[in-house]
């Protein structure tokens, strides 16, 4: 936890998500010894936190789907390593907050178990992953005009989503194929799930976004998030120059992957399923 | 009460304990001293909006509340939206020294907050009542021109 960082929460003050959200932003501030950014002083006046932000690991706080911050970040070509938007993690822990502006008990409960996932991650950097995933992979190719997509040839399982999961033994490893990559184009954001979260075949796990779009992971097995691909907050691109190696997501500690696997495709049934698509839709 | 509303944006308040006391008390003025008549906006939405957001200050006469002499509010909201009736200064009610400590969780807040929130969120509320009154005067004295009516006693305005 050597490494500064620097907090931009939108705190917004019509919506209790955005209480909630400065309220993270200064329980941080003073566990990670962080430094807030506030966001209208920066825009009003951004010299005094310029430095701050680009030098700093970045974690950005959103109440809302408005997303105030993260669009302040990227109007100020910032890097961010960490997304917060609390309205999801409401949704993800099941934790109803308020519309009134006051930190109630939920409130509370929501800020803690955000700051335990947030410190948590810090902890856990470094681990090596307890998966052994293949050194090389056997891709197939498929070319339409520039673009190529790669489809490894064997050990993995696909969803209609786009989705990849390599299993061993009771773990997975999921992440997102090159259809997805290349529909999105240059990748500037990874949402990444919580760690310790149960997800079940075909919930969200994560979200990984463009300057075209969003594109929600959609798991393909059921399990408990055991951890993710933290190289990702800083380098999300990752994805784009190899969404099966350097570019993987998440690992899940699955629940029942003999009955998820009936409702995922192998190889040659995805690899039809992707020319068509890629066939069909321009990318 | 009046059925006009007036719009209060409160500095976001990360600089300065100043900023806290901001939010506190325009929270108190929205949901208990002036229910239904004041509203809000969150400072960085208003900011990075768009048409809607912007109108803010165009569509209600609004008091900004800063936590100290940067004036967040007040300069956000004149840049982007429009003049503000009027600013009520945090640091010039609770004293500079307090204004500029730093900002404080709402879990922690010190035992002499509640007495400066009341203080702000007073001063918020004489701020909107002279507004409203402001407007209601103008409407009043509108509608005697538009009757053609004088409001008695000797005058020049050529009524009957
Ligand atoms: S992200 Fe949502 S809560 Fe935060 S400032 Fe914007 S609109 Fe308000």
């Amino acid at each position: 936890m050597d490494k500064k960082t620097a907090i931009l929460p939108c705190n917004g003050l019509d919506k209790c998500a955005g209480c909630v959200s400065r309220e993270i932003a200064i329980k941080l501030q003073e566990e990670k010894n962080a430094e807030i950014i506030c966001p209208v002083l920066f825009r009003v006046a951004d010299a005094r936190y310029n430095k701050v932000a680009s030098e700093n690991e970045l974690i950005v706080i959103d109440g809302c789907n408005t997303r105030c911050a993260t669009k302040l970040a990227s109007e100020k070509n910032l890097k961010v390593s960490r997304k917060i938007n609390v309205t999801e993690a409401s949704k993800q822990y099941g934790i109803e907050i308020q519309s009134k502006l006051q930190i109630g008990e939920n409130e509370k409960k929501l800020i803690d178990m955000i700051l335990e996932d947030i410190l948590k991650k810090d902890d856990s950097n470094g681990e090596n992953s307890s998966i052994l995933f293949p050194k090389v992979l056997d891709y197939e190719i498929y070319k339409k005009d520039k673009f190529i997509f790669r489809l490894p040839k064997e050990g993995f399982y696909f969803n209609e989503n786009d989705v990849w999961v390599y299993v061993q033994g009771n773990l997975a490893r999921i992440g997102v194929t090159d259809y997805v990559q290349q529909s999105l184009s240059d990748i500037m954001f990874f949402t990444p799930p919580i760690v310790g979260s149960e997800v079940e075949q075909f919930d969200e796990v994560g979200a990984i976004e463009s300057g075209k779009a969003v594109f929600e992971v959609i798991s393909p097995v059921s399990g408990k998030v055991i951890r993710v691909n933290e190289a990702l907050l800083s380098n999300p691109e990752y994805i784009n120059e190899n969404p099966f190696e350097k570019g993987w997501i998440a690992e899940i500690e699955l629940k029942d992957f003999e009955s998820d696997k009936m409702l995922l495709l192998e190889f040659d049934e995805y690899f039809e399923k992707m020319k068509r698509k890629v066939d069909e839709f321009h990318v | 009460m009046s059925d006009i509303k007036i719009g209060v944006v409160s500095c976001s308040g990360e600089e300065c304990f100043g900023g806290t006391i901001s939010r506190l008390a325009t929270r108190k003025v929205l949901e208990d001293l002036r229910l239904g008549e004041a509203v809000t906006i969150c400072l960085p939405l208003f900011i990075a909006g768009g048409e809607e957001e912007r109108n803010f200050a165009k569509v209600y006469p609004t008091v900004a509340v800063d936590g100290c002499s940067k004036l967040c509010a007040m300069r956000a909201t004149e840049k982007y939206s429009g003049k503000v009736n009027a600013v009520v200064k945090v640091d010039e009610i609770i004293g500079k020294e307090k204004a500029l400590e730093k900002v404080v969780s709402l879990r922690e807040l010190p035992s002499d907050y509640m007495e400066l929130v009341d203080k702000v969120a007073q001063e918020i509320c004489k701020e909107m009542d002279k507004i409203s009154s402001d407007i209601l005067k103008k409407q009043a004295e509108e509608e005697l021109k538009n009757s053609g009516e004088c409001s008695g006693g000797c005058c020049c305005c050529g009524c009957k």
